[in-house]
């Protein structure tokens, strides 16, 4: 009890954590590669995929944490299942077809419960999942199951899910279908997307008695 | 005085760089009646996208504090009933500033939790995430409770959620408690074990280990700085980018 302590000096502090596996917060892009993306659209998509992968990695939690999984259309095709963004290699996209629409949407929510259930076996802990829908068109197929799909889980806080329309869009039926106000994008400016999806979250599924949720308001990235 | 203790909330650094204020609050304090010295601590923390979470947050932990105290000096019990009707009291509080600033109540959304410790007795609140940890009497430290999160690990339940309060937690442990531990969601995941369900026992205890060895209240005042700096520093901030609280305090033996 006599040693003098200098309380100044000594290293307060614990590097010791408890090692816990990343949270994760799984991410679905819905991206329209019909005949009508080709060209500049589609160029400034492969770019936006890019910048997306890059400010992902700019972000030690994102980096860890975000899990991106892209689905094209059409025809729909898994282009890339759920990877963290070390490991997101987006390949160039080309222009395939038309745009089942519908079908995408029903692929995007499939891959987002298959993904849930693997956390949850895995005690893996999540963020609300996100499907962003990217299109520039009309639907090509019956999209009323993906609509009713859509609705159901956004109901349920199964995930949020997001229309965006690149010029050229029918917004009319992006709005038919989001329970969400899609939004038309400026430009394909994911960094501000994706800083006002993390700050949106804490509060994306609570909800007070007869209160609706507000998010923030999109900042900067959109036409709204 | 009988307790030692420190205590800070530390903004994150997704706030930083959204230009957002600190949301979480703590206070705590210690107050002498009829010859017994009761330490009283309420921490905080508003949710990410509320309005005024900074100014709900800090309305719950003032606000509760004083009430506390006014109570115990009004040799009024702190007991379950009581706790019941401190929320009570901050949901009105809470909906008046909502009122007077014209937005809906849930924009002062923000958690609550704390403790009030006796000599000999213990009481303990929550409602939403964060965790408050006690001694375990044998050396370690066990959670009062562990955090609820919905699904999803952002989601949780505010004071402001329903005046029933379904959701608050309260825990009257009648023994002696020495040492207490009280953190936000933001250190969550750096302090407990999320497969195991345990307390990360190190952190922990090389942390008190100093508190306990601080004599002098200076002492105290110099580590409480350092558990700002801590907070702070780039071993906090690789992990996590959300506000943090982190109040320890432990009772100096007697």
């Amino acid at each position: 009890m006599d040693d003098y302590i200098s309380f100044e000096q000594i290293p307060f502090g614990s590097n010791s954590f408890a090692d816990n596996p990343e949270p994760r917060c799984p991410c679905v892009l819905l991206l329209d590669t019909s005949g009508s993306m080709a060209g500049k659209p589609l160029n400034e998509l492969n770019e936006g995929l890019k910048i997306f992968k890059k400010e992902l990695l700019n972000d030690a939690l994102a980096t860890k944490r975000v899990e991106v999984a892209v689905v094209t259309f059409g025809p729909v095709s898994l282009h890339s299942d759920f990877q963290t963004a070390k490991d997101f290699y987006p390949r160039e996209l080309n222009t395939t077809g038309d745009t089942p629409l519908g079908e995408a949407i029903e692929m995007g929510i499939e891959l987002v419960n298959k993904r849930k259930k693997l956390y949850k076996e895995n005690g893996i802990a999540y963020y609300k999942p996100w499907i962003i829908l990217i299109t520039d068109g009309s639907p090509t197929d019956a999209y009323e199951k993906a609509k009713t799909m859509v609705q159901t889980g956004e109901n349920d806080k199964a995930f949020a899910f997001f229309a965006i329309g690149v010029e050229g869009a029918n917004m009319e039926i992006l709005k038919d279908i989001s329970v969400r106000q899609p939004l038309k994008l400026k430009g394909l400016m994911f960094r501000e997307f994706f800083l006002w999806l993390s700050a949106s979250m804490k509060m994306v599924s609570v909800k007070a008695p007869g209160i609706n949720t507000t998010l923030l308001p999109p900042t900067g990235w959109t036409e709204l | 005085m009988i307790w030692k203790a420190i205590g800070k909330s530390v903004i994150g650094t997704s706030h930083i760089q959204n230009n957002k204020l600190c949301e979480d609050a703590l206070v705590y304090t210690e107050v002498i009646h009829q010859n017994e010295s009761i330490f009283i601590a309420i921490a905080s923390d508003g949710a990410g996208s509320a309005l005024f979470a900074n100014q709900a947050a800090e309305l719950i932990v003032n606000r509760g504090t004083k009430i506390l105290i006014d109570w115990i000096l009004n040799d009024l019990p702190i007991n379950e009933a009581a706790i019941l009707a401190l929320a009570e009291i901050l949901y009105d509080e809470l909906a008046q500033e909502a009122d007077n600033c014209q937005v809906p109540l849930n924009e002062f959304s923000s958690t609550f939790l704390g403790a009030v410790l006796y000599k000999s007795a213990a009481i303990f609140f929550q409602i939403g995430d964060g965790v408050i940890i006690r001694d375990d009497g044998i050396g370690g430290y066990a959670a009062i409770w562990w955090p609820q999160n919905g699904e999803y690990i952002n989601t949780t339940s505010f004071l402001i959620e329903d005046k029933q309060f379904p959701n608050l937690k309260i825990s009257l442990i009648h023994e002696q408690i020495n040492e207490i531990a009280i953190l936000t969601d933001g250190l969550q995941m750096l302090t407990l074990n999320t497969e195991t369900l345990t307390v990360h026992q190190p952190f922990f205890t090389s942390l008190f280990k100093w508190l306990r060895l601080a004599i002098e209240v200076d002492d105290v005042l110099i580590l409480n700085e350092k558990l700002s700096d801590y907070l702070s520093s780039e071993a906090i901030n690789d992990r996590t980018d959300d506000d943090k609280t982190l109040l320890l305090a432990t009772r100096i033996s007697n």
